[in-house]
């Protein structure tokens, strides 16, 4: 059992990080052709360009990070009842409920964007950081509520019942029974968030009108282009905190962890 | 509390109307009768964003330092670059808008630019058009070229301006290749002597798409009968000796002709990684740079084609509903100025071809563009142009790229 965990993390560990060594050395070349095993000049020239203000890649994802982590919250905001919702009742029209918060997983988003587009504008959102966080919404939250009604499928409301009937505020109800039987779904549903929005690169360029320069539009701009070198330091730092947020959420992730156990009993 | 409302939008709107009237830089007929210092003060103190293919540095970095350091320190405009992977990007974000119904509050105000896109812009009414006579440096456009006065064969009548030229070029590596093919005849049989060593990407890919137009103008014996507009008999009849030409190539394509690179870097890295032996590319420039850049080893080398080969223009096109017009004007008029125009000739900034004519221009910016030495891997501007074909009409370009589809990419 404990060398059959071992092996599995050394695949995963071999699957996730070796494509990311050709990116790294990439960064630091200048031409690397084939059959060359690695480049024969070495360079900074990529991490210079990415560091310079032209390419505006830091403030880009100060404001990356700043749209992930408000689409985040606010998918854990309107995730968690409608999970518990989800999970926890029967209701009529429920099958439906669920395919409408699953359509945006089904339905590419190249097909809608530019229905969406013309809503926001109309809205007067378009061009705006808070158009494209709310945009992020619709491709962040099947993630979320979906883990969460697996969370709520499995939770029995009967605690929260009986800390009620000692006297708990519903306030305190929830605070103290209800968020700690749920934190691992809202770990687990809020790093699926924070990753979609992360990647989101169509969206954003049409409901941020270019003026929202998130870091996948200027990592697009450079890997389109075939210039590796640029796309592998801009990559490098791309990367960084969905790593740094996995590392922080693991253990959260193991087949103990409930989030996991519930999933997909909706 | 619905009056008290509507009473704080009017009172609102009553003191923005007089000042929105007086200084409205998305008004472009009112522009196009003011005079150019007037233009200047108007978008003094401004911004505008510029929508441009993002994926070189070094012409972002003439873009954002040298250009909007430039328009910064003499009108105090403010450049905003908005790097694009693809120039339809930004046709979509206005078109979107004026289906939405943004008149005057659009968030393009200029687009880097040509051929089917401006086709696009142009026909859907999306261009801001008429403004060209007010630009002081338009006296050094040569209007009366109609390589300049066409957008692969869609006349510009005003709605847009140019920036650089370009020509079609090959390159091979000399390190591995001794001679290469000099025209399309030979190609045509390089590539079946060298199975798998060439291949092209596949249309409507920009690159590819000429590379299958080269091919055209060979099976018609000459571009000649293909200007002016579109000929369905000519096309048929033309059109299929091209297929012919290039299911027969096939076969001994990169990969036996099974795929083909879905884009122009996609076969640069194949060039790169001695998978295929030829390149070409719509800049000819980009050789060097790709070679200063360590895209390309250092032996690449540029040539043209003695049976010739297809030249472009591009150029800067301002939305209609952009509201920054009147900085996008200042932004152009700087563009095609001859030091901006000089600068991004040099070749260890672009080594684009000026859109100008270099002999209008002072005789400062003439003696500097005098000094120029073409990067040495570069095929020079002037030996391209001793054999240039004129593009064909968009209608004949969708028409091929549709054949190749059906034809020869199944």
């Amino acid at each position: 059992m404990r060398s059959f965990r071992v092996l599995t993390g050394a695949v995963l560990i071999t699957w996730l990080v070796l494509p990311l060594i050709p990116l790294a050395i990439w960064s630091f070349a200048r031409g690397w052709f084939y059959p060359d095993l690695l480049p024969k000049t070495w360079t900074l020239r990529a991490w210079d360009y990415a560091m310079s203000d032209t390419a505006g890649v830091l403030d880009s994802l100060w404001l990356t990070i700043w749209i992930s982590v408000a689409a985040t919250v606010l998918s854990i905001l309107v995730g968690v009842p409608a999970g518990r919702a989800l999970g926890m009742y029967k209701f009529r029209g429920k099958e439906i409920v669920e395919l409408m918060i699953l359509a945006p997983t089904i339905v590419p988003g190249i097909a809608v964007v530019l229905g969406i587009h013309s809503v926001f504008i109309s809205l007067g959102l378009n061009n705006t950081v808070s158009g494209v966080i709310l945009v992020h919404l619709i491709p962040t939250l099947p993630y979320m509520v979906l883990v969460m009604s697996g969370i709520f499928a499995n939770y029995d409301p009967a605690y929260e019942a009986q800390a009620r009937s000692l006297g708990a505020s519903p306030l305190k109800t929830f605070w103290y029974v209800t968020l700690p039987a749920i934190r691992p779904g809202i770990i687990v549903g809020g790093l699926f968030a924070f990753l979609v929005s992360w990647s989101q690169y169509i969206l954003t360029l049409l409901i941020g009108g270019g003026r929202v320069e998130t870091l996948p539009l200027l990592l697009f701009n450079f890997a389109t282009a075939g210039r590796n070198d640029i796309t592998g330091a801009i990559g490098m730092i791309y990367i960084l905190p969905g790593i740094l947020i996995l590392l922080l959420t693991a253990k959260h992730l193991s087949g103990r962890s409930g989030a996991v156990g519930g999933f997909g009993q909706i | 509390m619905k009056q008290s409302l509507k009473m704080a939008l009017m009172a609102t709107s009553l003191v923005l109307a007089p000042v929105s009237g007086f200084a409205d830089t998305a008004d472009g007929e009112a522009l196009n009768a003011m005079s150019w210092d007037e233009i200047v003060e108007l978008a003094r103190g401004g911004e505008v964003n510029w929508f441009l293919w993002g994926g070189s540095d070094n012409i972002n970095q003439y873009v954002t330092e040298y250009i909007g350091g430039r328009l910064m320190d003499e009108y105090g405009v403010t450049l905003n670059r908005v790097g694009l992977s693809d120039t339809v990007e930004a046709v979509n974000i206005v078109l979107g808008e004026k289906e939405s119904g943004v008149m005057d509050a659009g968030s393009v105000d200029m687009i880097w630019i040509n051929g089917e896109n401006f086709r696009t812009m142009k026909q859907g009414g999306l261009a801001y058009c008429g403004y060209t006579d007010v630009l002081p440096n338009n006296a050094f456009v040569d209007w009366d070229n109609p390589a300049i006065a066409n957008d692969f064969g869609v006349p510009v009548e005003g709605c847009e301006v140019p920036w650089s030229k370009a020509q079609f070029a090959f390159a091979y590596d000399t390190a591995r290749t001794e001679v290469p093919p000099k025209s399309i005849g030979e190609l045509i049989t390089w590539v079946e002597e060298n199975p798998g060593r060439f291949t092209y990407p596949a249309p409507p890919d920009f690159n590819g798409s000429v590379f299958v137009r080269h091919v055209f103008y060979h099976a018609a014996g000459g571009v000649d009968s293909l200007l002016g507009d579109f000929d369905q008999a000519k096309y048929d009849e033309v059109a299929a000796k091209t297929w012919d030409i290039l299911n027969a190539m096939e076969p001994h394509l990169w990969r036996e002709g099974q795929t083909y690179p879905a884009s122009i870097s996609a076969m640069e890295q194949l060039f790169a990684n001695s998978e295929v032996d030829l390149t070409f590319n719509y800049e000819p420039a980009g050789v060097g740079l790709n070679i200063e850049n360590g895209v390309f080893p250092p032996t690449t080398q540029g040539y043209g084609l003695t049976d010739g080969t297809i030249g472009n223009t591009n150029y800067t096109i301002i939305p209609f509903n952009s509201p920054n017009k009147a900085a996008a004007l200042v932004l152009q008029n700087l563009l095609l100025s001859g030091e901006a125009q000089y600068e991004k000739a040099r070749p260890a900034v672009w080594g684009a071809a000026p859109a100008i004519e270099v002999a209008r221009t002072s005789d400062a910016v003439q003696a500097d563009f005098a000094t120029i030495v073409a990067h040495p891997n570069v095929v020079p501007a002037a030996e391209l142009a001793k054999a240039a074909l004129p593009e064909l009409q968009a209608s004949w370009i969708s028409a091929i790229e549709k054949g190749w589809l059906e034809n020869v990419g199944q």
